[in-house]
């Protein structure tokens, strides 16, 4: 007899030592039920006082926990619950109190001194007062927390900063001040991403801010974060001591719903899925295609986001290719635009539930956009080509890609995962579209942490993101030298003066105008490619009342509550 | 005699925890050696090439995993620590592997269980239902199907046709057993069509002994002459289909938690995988051999209990 | 029976390798090619399988896809067949210790389940095309090396190459002459229903977004995109589905005819 292999294909079973597979698998069946049944069962979502809220949330175990060092939208979406800001900005952009009672700028315009309530306590029972706030602001602008997003909200920068320091100026008076005038500062401070944390944390913890968890991401929001598992859940608490919500605010004291459970899930099939069978009651990140999924047992709430829309970031200075990339060139750039039929594209792929974006900030960014950008740059393959030509990208290799001096005319497209459908969508059709004109787009997926290490070194030619903000202020993170989020190395004096300039101003006007030009600079450099303007788009049951939404479409839980039938 | 026997079987059963200790201490070696011999700085391979990490993670890799020290010394450090169930630190989530792993186990072991219960079920019953010729032709294409369709394609399926579209089962995980069949179904499967195909092949090769004429004379019915007869024949070695069987689940457990938004072991794995987290995979190396180990030792153990002129040949052959 | 089912897993394969080297035969889509206007498009005529979201044909992207499954199935079962030879014959030929040094490794790669191994190497080497043909190939190779190691112990152990060595035939050339071709023959049939099993762990890699870059028109990516349409354009998903579970079916076919002969041989 030859002797055969213990191989584990299928097909290959030999038949020796007969009877030892009963045992085997009968062994394994009863061990692993044992295992099993040891388990305690889930908490039912079908409980009145649990909500259950299906969102993407795909980066959140990436050490984006953290609202101070964060740049993502969906950290300010969760902890949002556990953390509270100085001031509320109502839907109609006026502030009221929050956590401060009263605030005043003085003429110079670079002290704002903020009066702070007296009654609040973190969840973990430490005061909240002036000491706590100057503790969390240092914490902001430290080097070690390598903030991104709120660093850049409170106006500090390595260098060409605005924001000089905070002091604690009585137990419940501190005073921010700058170094020049700095007109968002009161929207920057009402937003989650300069929300919080208890100061023992803060001392203690600062090493797991990114990751998070109960006892680490501690605030003193209406909800504590009780349970967290990474790319699965984030519990959620009522904090039965809340008692100081934002003035003007229907509800007082502690929140309604008892628990908010956070469901992780991925993809949007899932999640819609997740809503209709009463597994959640809301759900968001709701895609075009599953709209009609989801049926009209549920309440569709789409907010047409204000700040810069979906957009594809063109590097000038791509780090490690030859003299800065193919986008160096500014006709390569316009080109690029000019090649990709992006209306249709837009149309199809959002099934008409979002607008094509003309400019880099969307229509209701407040006193910002410039309506005279819309149907101006429209889709001319023939001016694409007259421009690569023109750059002399004239020859073609075998792939019909156009060449010039021996290389390839090819960018490469860097993008973080999970990538959602739409934009993996948009990402073939402008890959299809520019193919057309004889230049290739490479892309390359990277997880969220390689993707920041070759952003940080801006060692790509194109990558893509919506950043959504109240204040058009955004443009300095994404435009001006020094930006943290200027993803396309702009690099231009005339930019930094007029973002400096309407930071500076506390006029509408004027920094309608200012920005209108940085619209324009735009339009003609070609440093962002606008998409698509970016819709949060939620659902949820009926079961759910008093739901209300921020500038931002993130749901607010504070003043909901479940009817037990959902 | 008695006493010789005993002792005999005390030797064997030290052997064989011997080599279960070899199996894993080889897998936390291969691990370890696999993670060395990568070329560049093994701080990069443990955090991925281009990931942007703080100094102080840097540092804190350096000091874990002793990097000043030599290689060997670093070795023996790690050694050192799976003795003592310290599976490391995961740098991204900042906590322990195997708090990370201990939480994640039961709903993975649940899904496993539920799998195996149904292929069982399936395989018993596809053998107890075909008994014609061509009944037996369908169960073949049948298990060929079930076996080489992908796992994360049939949940695709399953989920759509009977989650979202006839609304029986709930398309994500609430805890409760609803929730957990979809699954188990998707798992289950594959390693169902195995067993089965298994059950057919042995059937069809002890039918024709001549026992099962004689039994048949005896008027035995078909379901008994499979139960009590001829099941016992048709089997392949015990070492060969249990691996597969718990390599099918485990593997399959990726896919299938994936697909269905569970939570567990799978998913865990996959997303160390995707963020290079490679504590946790090495954790996780270390617990698949621990638990395939274990499993054959226990199915050797059982199995000399049960039938004793068997117990003397090899555990590996 | 066996043979007829044999013929028509065969034909599936051939049809696959004319996919695979000239997919243009069979459609005159470009796999790439976006087109909104169609998009979504149920199967039809015009496009067998349908269209995706990007109005890109299905059928083409299928079969433009063999290139990669096959390259990866035939490819990963290749090196692992070469290299698990090459390990095996070489533990065969060494003394007591070195063999049982070897094959121990090799029981203890083996106490892996091939995908969780292929999931630990991509882990450790980085995704990608290249990384998932190489993931693939260690995660199967154990078993190669297993069946080359007790075959090239029964071929040394026969008659003629004993008589070969008496005859003063240097070791490697009696390696090579005598004993690696007589140890193809099971590895081969073992390799046949392998390729299936390889594009099938593929297939599950690059679902899990591990293998090649979108939009590669690779199996288990095309099913992965269409995903989160199953409930209002299934052909996305189900026909790359429905080609994978063909392909390994067709291996497992033809290979266990291959086997077969030998069996009765055996026997």
């Amino acid at each position: 007899m030859r002797p055969r292999a213990r191989n584990r294909s299928p097909l290959h079973t030999s038949s020796r030592r007969r009877g030892r597979v009963f045992t085997g698998i009968a062994a394994l069946a009863t061990a692993a039920l044992l295992a099993g049944c040891s388990t305690s069962p889930a908490p039912s979502a079908s409980d009145a006082s649990t909500l259950t809220y299906a969102i993407s949330g795909g980066t959140l175990s990436s050490g984006k926990m953290d609202i101070h060092s964060s740049a993502f939208q969906v950290t300010a979406l969760v902890m949002r619950n556990s953390f509270d800001s100085l001031v509320y900005q109502e839907t109609d952009g006026t502030f009221v109190p929050w956590l401060a009672k009263s605030w005043v700028l003085s003429d110079d315009g670079l002290h704002y001194t903020f009066t702070l309530r007296d009654d609040v306590t973190f969840q973990n029972g430490e005061k909240f007062n002036a000491a706590a706030v100057v503790a969390n602001f240092e914490h902001v602008v430290a080097p070690e927390t390598a903030s991104a997003d709120a660093a850049s909200l409170i106006g500090f920068a390595e260098t060409g900063g605005y924001y000089a320091g905070t002091e604690a100026v009585g137990e419940y008076t501190v005073r921010v001040d700058f170094t020049q005038p700095y007109a968002p500062f009161l929207q920057a401070v009402s937003t989650a991403k300069l929300g919080f944390y208890a100061p023992g944390v803060l001392k203690t913890k600062a090493a797991q801010l990114g990751a998070g968890g109960a006892g680490i991401s501690v605030g003193s929001g209406p909800y504590t974060l009780t349970s967290y598992t990474p790319d699965q859940e984030i519990v959620f608490t009522a904090n039965p001591d809340y008692n100081w919500a934002p003035e003007g605010s229907t509800h007082q004291g502690p929140p309604e719903i008892e628990t908010l459970r956070f469901r992780i899930l991925p993809e949007s099939s899932v999640r819609a899925g997740a809503l209709t069978s009463g597994d959640a009651q809301i759900a968001s990140d709701i895609t075009p295609n599953t709209v009609s999924q989801i049926g009209d047992d549920f309440t569709v709430e789409k907010i047409a986001l204000p700040g810069l829309p979906y957009s594809l970031f063109l590097n000038q200075n791509n780090t490690q290719a030859p003299n800065g990339g193919v986008f160096a060139d500014m006709r390569v750039r316009q080109a690029f635009a000019l090649a990709i039929d992006i209306g249709p594209a837009v149309k199809t792929i959002y099934q008409g539930q979002v607008e094509r974006a003309w400019s880099i900030l969307t229509p209701t960014t407040p006193e910002a956009y410039d309506a005279s950008l819309e149907d101006t740059c429209s889709f001319d393959r023939a001016a694409a080509n007259a421009l690569l030509d023109d750059a002399g990208w004239t020859e073609r290799d075998s792939d019909g890609y156009r060449m010039k001096k021996g290389t390839r005319l090819s960018a490469r497209w860097l993008a973080w995962t999970p990538v959602s459908d739409a934009n993996a969508s948009l990402g073939d059709v402008v890959q299809s579209d520019l193919k057309e004109v004889g230049f290739e787009i490479v892309r390359d997926n990277l997880e969220v942490a390689s993707y920041y290490g070759e952003f940080e070194k801006r060692s790509y030619d194109l990558s893509d993101w919506s950043f959504p903000s109240v204040d058009a202020d955004v443009l300095r993170a994404h435009l001006h030298s020094g930006g943290y989020k200027n993803g396309s190395s702009v690099s231009d004096p005339v930019v930094d003066a007029l973002l400096d300039g309407a930071v500076a101003s506390s006029d509408p006007a004027v920094r309608a105008g200012l920005y209108a030009q940085l619209q324009q600079w735009n339009a003609e450099q070609v440093a962002i490619v606008p998409i698509s303007v970016s819709s949060a788009i939620t659902a949820y049951s009926s079961a759910i009342t008093g739901l209300s939404f921020d500038l931002y479409g993130q749901p607010l839980f504070y003043g909901a509550s479940l009817t037990a039938a959902g | 005699m008695k006493s010789s026997g005993l002792r005999l079987s005390g030797l064997r059963l030290l052997g064989r925890l011997g080599g279960m200790v070899l199996v894993v201490w080889g897998a936390a070696t291969v691990g370890f050696l696999a993670l060395r011999l990568v070329p560049g700085d093994p701080v990069d391979v443990m955090l991925g090439v281009r990931a942007e990490v703080s100094e102080r993670v840097r540092a804190e890799v350096r000091a874990d995993w002793g990097l000043a020290e030599p290689p060997f010394v670093q070795y023996l450090t790690y050694l050192g620590r799976l003795l003592r169930g310290d599976l490391g630190t995961s740098y991204r989530l900042q906590s322990p592997v195997a708090e990370i792993i201990g939480s994640q186990l039961a709903p993975t072991l649940q899904l496993m269980a539920l799998a195996m219960f149904f292929a069982l079920v399936l395989a018993l019953g596809s053998a107890l239902l075909a008994r014609g010729p061509r009944s037996k032709a369908l169960l073949s294409l049948v298990e060929l199907f079930a076996v080489s369709s992908p796992t994360f394609w049939t949940g695709l399926v399953l989920t759509t046709i009977f989650g979202f579209g006839l609304g029986w089962f709930p398309v994500v995980a609430t805890g409760g057993l609803a929730a957990l069949i979809l699954p188990a179904v998707t798992l289950a499967l594959p390693v169902a069509g195995i067993i089965s195909q298994v059950f057919r092949q042995g059937l069809e090769a002890a039918s024709a002994l001549p026992f099962v004429e004689t039994v048949r004379a005896r008027g035995a019915s078909h379901s008994r002459l499979v139960l009590r007869h001829t099941l016992r024949h048709a089997a392949a070695s015990s070492i060969t289909l249990t691996g597969y069987i718990i390599g099918s689940l485990l593997g399959g457990s990726v896919l299938v938690e994936t697909v269905f938004a569970r939570p567990g072991l799978g998913r865990v794995a996959l997303n160390a995988i995707i963020n290079r987290d490679i504590p946790i995979v090495l954790g996780i190396v270390v617990l698949a051999a621990v638990v395939f180990s274990l499993i054959n030792l226990l199915v050797d153990l059982l199995y000399d209990r049960l039938d004793p002129r068997l117990a003397t040949a090899a555990v590996y052959s | 029976m066996r043979r007829a089912s044999a013929l028509i897993a065969g034909a599936f394969l051939l049809l696959l390798v004319v996919c695979t080297l000239a997919p243009a035969l069979l459609t005159s889509a470009d796999p790439l090619q976006t087109d909104l206007p169609a998009a979504l498009e149920a199967p039809s005529l015009a496009h067998p399988f349908g269209t995706d979201q990007a109005g890109r044909d299905v059928f083409a992207r299928v079969l433009y896809g063999s290139r990669y499954s096959l390259a990866i199935g035939f490819g990963a079962t290749a090196m692992a067949l070469v290299v698990g030879l090459a390990i095996g014959a070489f533990a065969a030929s060494m003394h007591r210790l070195g063999d049982g040094v070897l094959s121990r490794a090799i029981e203890i790669v083996m106490a892996f389940p091939e995908f969780l191994l292929a999931l630990i190497v991509i882990a450790i080497i980085g995704p990608g095309e290249a990384g998932l043909l190489v993931a693939v190939a260690i995660a199967v190779m154990p078993a190669y090396a297993r069946v080359a190691r007790v075959q090239t112990l029964v071929v040394t152990r026969a008659g003629y190459v004993e008589a070969a060595r008496t005859l003063g035939l240097p070791r490697t050339a009696t390696l090579l002459r005598h004993v690696v071709p007589n140890t193809l023959g099971p590895l081969l049939s073992m390799a046949t229903m392998g390729v299936g099993t390889a594009i099938a762990a593929a297939a599950g890699l690059s679902f899990l977004g591990l293998g090649p870059k979108p939009p590669t028109p690779e199996w288990g990516l095309i099913l992965s995109d269409g995903r989160n349409f199953l409930s209002t354009a299934w052909w996305i998903a189900v026909f790359p589905g429905l080609v994978i579970t063909a392909t390994v079916i067709a291996t497992s076919v033809v290979g266990r005819f291959m086997h077969a002969p030998q069996k009765r041989r055996r026997a």
